[in-house]
């Protein structure tokens, strides 16, 4: 692997005799953006807890460049935050969590960069759904990140909600040229947001291609033969 | 990242968010030492008066005995008994019935034939105490209530029969008329048989039988050295009916009379609840917060969280039980001592009963089926521990710690030298906190990379 952030082989997880996820390779490469689809049950949220670490494959292996080792960012489907905590003292907990020399100082910039100062001193607890969702994500980027990988980012989001989220994320990505991987429901959202799509059924990789090249009769036959 | 930085950022958050839930922090802290403060007041209740059945079988005789000046019945001894407990005057089937419902704690009987033995001296007089096998610790109270209100009425019965034989003995020097023990009559007494004697010798010397007076000296002799003696024998017998006197002056008013188990019974439960709540709230919410999954992404190790957890339930046991301790110290009669002995006994009791707490909050899914559970299996393990000499209750109540914390306090609070007991007491404390926090922290680990 020369380029490549991650790289995956031939990791597979069950629970029990639950077969979560069928053995499966992957590569993420370098601002990379990769959307993760199919049906509920298909073991998209399975593959992006054992990429971001939080669960460890069942077997296989999973290595990072040095470019990316602790570096990864992980934005769960629900917002992980302390609700009593106001979104500065969140970031900071965080930040320092994450090492960051001054968390006081990496919580302002995240702060700025999530659009984030009007409800700064508000616990989070308190929040939208929206803005929610952005502090989860903020909270991610506080290790610095090169891979970003979100599990259904905007599935509680309103259309406009999910709108403005997707315009911040793209600007986080122009400009720090870092991967993302995140699963959603929408074909649609796939095709407009990732410029690689996988789908997933039943725990298998059914698809690996760029986006637009799969249209809805292909990915419904391709889930209902799965 | 260290261990031990992550570590304390995670203490400071728990800190703040604790400041923050003012409505959990009064049910973690407030609640318990509610409960211990009840508790305390409770168990120093123990000093209460019970209620005895009477049975009076003796009443038919209608006799009363004589002692000294006074003439005692079987009412007359009742009464000095409801010094120490409250009696109801009942027949032996009501009493019968009514210890077996609870009504009365023990029966006390007055059997045929009291007054006869005690008037006739001849053998001592028995009372019959029942007490409710079902109820131990109450039945000892009683047993002992009514040892002490039997031990001074003897002493009583031995002051006035002490002041009957000497006024015996004043009779046997002075002479006089005899009522004693049912006996009745006239007696000379060695004053005046020694002046009789004076005078049958003056009068056989001036017959001329001054031979025969003088074989009336030894007499004489004897008389003076019986009288000598029993005037000894006097204060001797005032030693024997009291050997030991007790002088009790009352301490300054004010102060609540509290018991060391009572001490030691709102300590166990106050900081085991609040360890145990605690400790179970503070890592279930970590979970209920869903940010479980974000710390176990190397950011924080399970055994981190669990120490820094431990740590905290174990400084917040420390503060309570020292708050407790002071009000004792300030508004009751004990005397606390060996502040400085207690930090490791308080510290270590709220690490075991706060890593008790751990597993149950790894285990539990949310926050309230932590508390619950927390409190269910607590509660009741805190007021077993309270149950004096018994070893099943203690080891059974040792599975949270509190058997071992109960037995520490106790000793703190009353042995006069700090036993190995005591000692030993913290040595299993630490390995109750040791056992149950490796335990939380294999629930944990599981929980976050499951």
């Amino acid at each position: 692997m020369h380029d490549a952030l991650l790289r995956a082989t031939g990791i597979a997880r069950h629970y029990g005799s639950f077969e979560a996820l069928a053995p499966l390779d992957l590569e993420i490469r370098p601002g990379e953006r990769i959307a993760l689809t199919g049906p509920n049950g298909a073991g998209k949220t399975t593959l992006l807890t054992m990429l971001a670490g939080v669960h460890p494959p069942g077997s296989g292996a999973i290595t990072w460049s040095d470019a990316a080792r602790g570096h990864v960012g992980w934005v769960p489907q629900r917002p992980a935050v302390y609700p009593r905590l106001s979104v500065r003292e969140n970031l900071m907990l965080f930040a320092g969590l994450e090492g960051a020399a001054d968390p006081g100082g990496t919580a302002d910039q995240l702060i700025a960069r999530a659009d984030l100062q009007e409800v700064a001193a508000r616990r989070a607890g308190a929040l939208s759904t929206g803005t929610l969702q952005r502090l989860n994500l903020a909270v991610a980027l506080a290790g610095s990140p090169r891979l970003l990988l979100l599990d259904e980012p905007t599935g509680t989001l309103s259309p406009d909600q999910r709108m403005r989220l997707w315009q911040w994320l793209d600007g986080l990505v122009a400009a720090d040229g870092m991967a993302i991987a995140f699963s959603t429901q929408s074909m649609e959202e796939a095709a407009a947001r990732a410029d690689r799509v996988l789908v997933l059924g039943r725990g298998r990789l059914l698809h690996d291609g760029p986006a637009g090249t799969l249209d809805d009769a292909a990915f419904l036959a391709m889930v209902e033969d799965a | 990242m260290s261990a031990l930085r992550a570590g304390s950022l995670l203490m400071r958050k728990d800190l703040r968010v604790l400041v923050r839930s003012r409505a959990l922090l009064a049910v973690l802290i407030g609640y318990p030492v509610v409960i211990a403060i009840l508790l305390a007041i409770a168990l120093s209740g123990g000093d209460r008066r019970p209620t005895v059945a009477f049975v009076n079988l003796d009443a038919a005789s209608g006799r009363t005995v004589q002692v000294g000046d006074e003439r005692l019945s079987i009412e007359d001894y009742a009464t000095r008994l409801e010094d120490d407990v409250d009696l109801v005057r009942l027949d032996p089937a009501q009493a019968q019935d009514a210890l077996a419902d609870g009504r009365v704690s023990a029966v006390l009987t007055v059997p045929r034939g009291f007054i006869a033995d005690l008037q006739s001296g001849l053998k001592p007089p028995v009372l019959q105490l029942a007490t409710n096998p079902r109820s131990p610790i109450e039945a000892q109270a009683i047993e002992r209530n009514l040892e002490s209100g039997v031990f001074r009425l003897n002493q009583a019965l031995a002051s006035a029969y002490v002041a009957q034989v000497l006024n015996l003995v004043d009779l046997i020097q002075d002479g006089g008329t005899v009522g004693i023990f049912g006996r009745a009559g006239t007696l000379l007494g060695l004053a005046q048989s020694d002046r009789a004697l004076r005078q049958v010798q003056a009068q056989l010397r001036a017959d001329g039988r001054g031979g025969l007076a003088d074989r009336l000296d030894p007499l004489r002799d004897y008389i003076t050295g019986v009288g000598d003696n029993l005037e000894l024998a006097k204060p001797a017998a005032q030693a024997i009916a009291s050997p030991i006197r007790l002088d009790i002056r009352e301490g300054a008013p004010g102060r609540e009379p509290l018991s060391a188990l009572g001490i030691a019974g709102a300590l166990v439960v106050g900081i085991g609840l609040v360890g145990v709540l605690l400790a179970a709230a503070l890592l279930s919410a970590e979970r209920e917060d869903r940010v479980l999954s974000r710390l176990g992404r190397g950011l924080v190790g399970p055994g981190t969280i669990i120490a820094q957890k431990a740590l905290l339930a174990a400084v917040a046991c420390t503060a309570v039980g020292y708050v407790l301790l002071g009000v004792v110290a300030l508004t009751t009669s004990v005397a606390v001592g060996r502040w400085l002995l207690w930090l490791p006994a308080l510290l270590l009791a709220g690490l075991a009963s706060g890593a008790f707490g751990l597993l149950v909050g790894a285990l539990a899914r949310e926050t309230r089926t932590a508390l619950l559970a927390g409190l269910m299996i607590a509660l009741p393990l805190a007021v077993i521990a309270l149950i004096p000499g018994n070893d099943i209750a203690y080891w059974a109540s040792a599975l949270a710690g509190f058997g071992p914390a109960a037995r520490t306090f106790q000793g703190l609070l009353v042995d006069p030298e700090v036993a190995s007991s005591t000692y030993a007491g913290m040595g299993i404390l630490a390995v109750v906190a040791l056992v149950y926090g490796v335990a939380a922290r294999v629930a944990l680990g599981r929980r976050m990379h499951s």
